[in-house]
């Protein structure tokens, strides 16, 4: 699938398969979180909102790296495709981790009283949200999209690089100024009957980036490519 | 033949850097002076009491530090981009990675090295403590350097488009600068021990050093397509 | 004879636009190539290009190197003179040339002595003052610091009176008699004994 035309032809023939498969497992994991899963006996059904948090949480992480991956390949073979595949990626990954801050706030009212908690795990997300923009941004701001790739590819090896840096330092960080009293996240004794569905959700959410980032990419296969031959040829020689 | 080594080459773009510097005596004034207006904000905003000054002065110092450090970073690469002095950098045979150090260097000379002066001046008008001065100069030598290297590489990923730019895409990457700086400073406040965090920002100054310029010289190329 | 340069082949295409196609030239010691074209032609991309600035997308650059070997890596110093001259404002005339790579170890008066041959006098005013032919000449100046196997100028010839063309083709004779080779760009051929293409 390295070459634009062929990744085109290999995904239309993938699409609808994923399509079915992710919204399948997304949706029975999110089902059985928000209705079977049992009620947690400190926090309530207020906990269910950690069956998107969590996710979202994990996918923000995830796709930084997978695009790290998609620019170092970028700049040491210059595949274009992987250019391509960071591009495309970055807005989806932006959004996962926007939606992690933002369920992560809506979980802290109840739970801490306040929308905003300077907690280590808030903190480095919305950092990780910073780098996204600054990806994002440099990629809007050079007219020529190769070139824009393989700038962004560069900075987002700066970035995988310095988030474990990030994450420990805002660890050091909170212990220095305000000893950790109560994280959200990873209690050690979660239950099977919520851990399950979790994990349903997480596999759901990789399926669904997979989904988003293909037809995100097919977009812009086409918009880059539009002018070559196979493309019109697709759409039956319109211009 | 008299065969010209690389160190004399460095030899060269130093003096020949740090003249144009001196005689245009903005670019290091400016530096300076934005960090100690910055400095003086916080007293007027925040009122003159003494406490509540020395326990915000690492913060302080150290966000002022870096504003002023990525203010004037688009002008490393930018001069020798437009009048072509730049493209001797990728044209001679020397690894072009030590030019770019050199062009850090030189960075460093004119916005970090006078920063680390005046922030003695700022830590005297906040009030911090005489024992933090030690740890706060050392924090600012490390954390100010590794600013040149990030600041060259937003410098080289923007060059020629604005100047704001290239200050937004390295700001949320000196985040850990900020943190382990701040944590020097406000460690030897409270008498707690703080060589972990200058190893670590040693240790990234040390990564950094070939790392960034690397990707630096593959970023500038990018500039003559 | 073995030419210091061959280029086969050279192809590169930018966003989806062909700037040059199939070029071919040898550099033979001594040798002149200009190439011809109008503005925006890829003059400059393919000078860029020969010299590694920028990938190619088809063909190759092979550089001889002291076994009589082909490379595709050089392994001379080459002169490169952009279209940008390479000159700082804030330096004097003499500071010019004196700081700059070619010029290590060279004695004051050498620099003087080239400074004069190419007719600048004023050599403590600051580059800033100057009009674009004298600082052309400091460019020039700057060719005869060193001897080269190769140069490649982009538009030697542009925005020049005809005195400093004068000037230039002697200096580009002169070398060529050392066994320096030129690669030069330009709208239109200049007098200069040249093989010539356009692209």
């Amino acid at each position: 699938m390295g070459s634009p035309p062929l990744f085109y032809k290999w995904s239309s023939k993938i699409l609808p398969w994923l399509s079915i498969v992710s919204i399948l497992i997304l949706g029975v994991g999110l089902y059985w979180g928000m209705f079977y899963a049992p009620t947690d006996y400190k926090q309530g059904d207020v906990y269910r909102i950690l069956f998107i948090h969590v996710p979202s949480a994990i996918l923000g992480q995830s796709i930084f790296m997978f695009m790290a991956i998609c620019g170092f390949i970028n700049m040491i073979w210059r595949a274009k495709i992987s250019g391509m595949m960071l591009k495309s990626a970055a807005p989806i990954g932006a959004s996962f981790t926007l939606l992690a801050l933002v369920t992560g706030s809506i979980w802290g009212k109840p739970t801490w009283g306040t929308w905003w908690v300077w907690d280590a795990r808030l903190t480095s997300t919305l950092i990780l949200f910073f780098i996204y923009a600054a990806l994002i941004g440099l990629h809007s701001t050079i007219e020529d999209k190769t070139k824009a790739d393989r700038a962004v590819s560069i900075l987002s090896i700066v970035g995988i690089a310095i988030i474990p840096v990030i994450k420990k330092s805002v660890d050091w960080w909170q212990t220095l100024h305000q000893p950790s009293t109560f994280t959200i996240t990873s209690s050690p004794s979660m239950s099977p009957d919520m851990y399950q569905p979790l994990l349903i959700c997480v596999i759901g959410f990789y399926l669904f980036f997979a989904l988003l980032l293909t037809l995100n990419l097919r977009n812009e296969v086409l918009e880059r490519e539009k002018n070559k031959n196979w493309v019109r040829q697709l759409f039956g020689g319109l211009s | 033949m008299m065969q010209s080594s690389i160190s004399d080459w460095l030899t060269i773009i130093l003096r020949r850097d740090l003249i144009i510097a001196f005689r245009r005596s903005s670019t290091y004034i400016t530096p300076l002076i934005f960090f100690l207006i910055v400095v003086t904000f916080f007293p007027l905003a925040l009122g003159p009491q003494e406490s509540l000054l020395s326990s915000l002065a690492p913060g302080v110092i150290w966000i002022a530090a870096l504003l002023a450090s990525l203010l004037a970073v688009e002008t490393i690469f930018s001069e020798d981009f437009r009048d072509g002095t730049l493209d001797d950098f990728f044209i001679s045979l020397e690894p072009s990675f030590i030019l770019v150090f050199a062009k850090v260097l030189i960075h460093w000379l004119i916005t970090g090295l006078p920063i680390l002066i005046a922030s003695m001046i700022a830590a005297l008008v906040l009030y911090l403590p005489f024992e933090s001065f030690i740890p706060m100069i050392f924090s600012l030598l490390l954390g100010t350097s590794f600013m040149s290297l990030l600041g060259a590489l937003g410098a080289a990923l923007s060059l020629g488009r604005s100047a704001i730019l290239s200050a937004i895409i390295v700001l949320p990457f000196s985040i850990p600068t900020l943190l382990m700086g701040t944590s020097v400073i406000s460690s030897s406040l409270i008498n707690q021990d703080f060589s972990g965090y200058l190893m670590i920002m040693g240790a990234m100054l040390a990564i950094g050093i070939p790392g960034l310029c690397l990707l630096t010289v593959e970023a500038l190329l990018l500039n003559y397509e | 004879m073995l030419p210091n340069l061959k280029v086969e082949n050279l192809s590169s295409v930018r966003s989806e636009k062909v700037i040059f196609d199939n070029i071919n030239f040898e550099v033979m010691p001594g040798q002149n190539i200009e190439i011809i074209g109008s503005n925006g032609s890829g003059k400059t991309t393919l000078l860029r290009t020969i010299l590694g600035l920028i990938n190619q997308d088809k063909g190759q650059i092979l550089w001889l190197d002291d076994n009589d070997n082909y490379n595709k890596f050089r392994t001379f110093d080459c002169f490169y003179q952009g279209h940008q001259l390479g000159i700082k404002n804030l330096l004097t005339v003499y500071e010019n040339l004196q700081l700059t790579k070619n010029s290590i170890g060279m004695p004051q008066e050498e620099i003087y002595k080239l400074l004069e041959r190419v007719g600048l006098s004023n050599i403590n005013d600051f580059a800033a003052n100057l009009s674009v032919g004298q600082r052309k000449r400091i460019a020039v100046a700057r060719w005869l610091l060193k001897e080269f196997k190769v140069y490649l100028i982009d538009e030697p010839f542009s925005a020049l009176d005809d005195k400093a063309t004068l000037l230039i083709e002697d200096l580009i004779k002169e070398l060529n008699a050392k066994g320096c080779s030129f690669i030069i760009t330009g709208h239109r051929p200049s007098n200069i004994l040249a093989s010539r293409m356009e692209i």
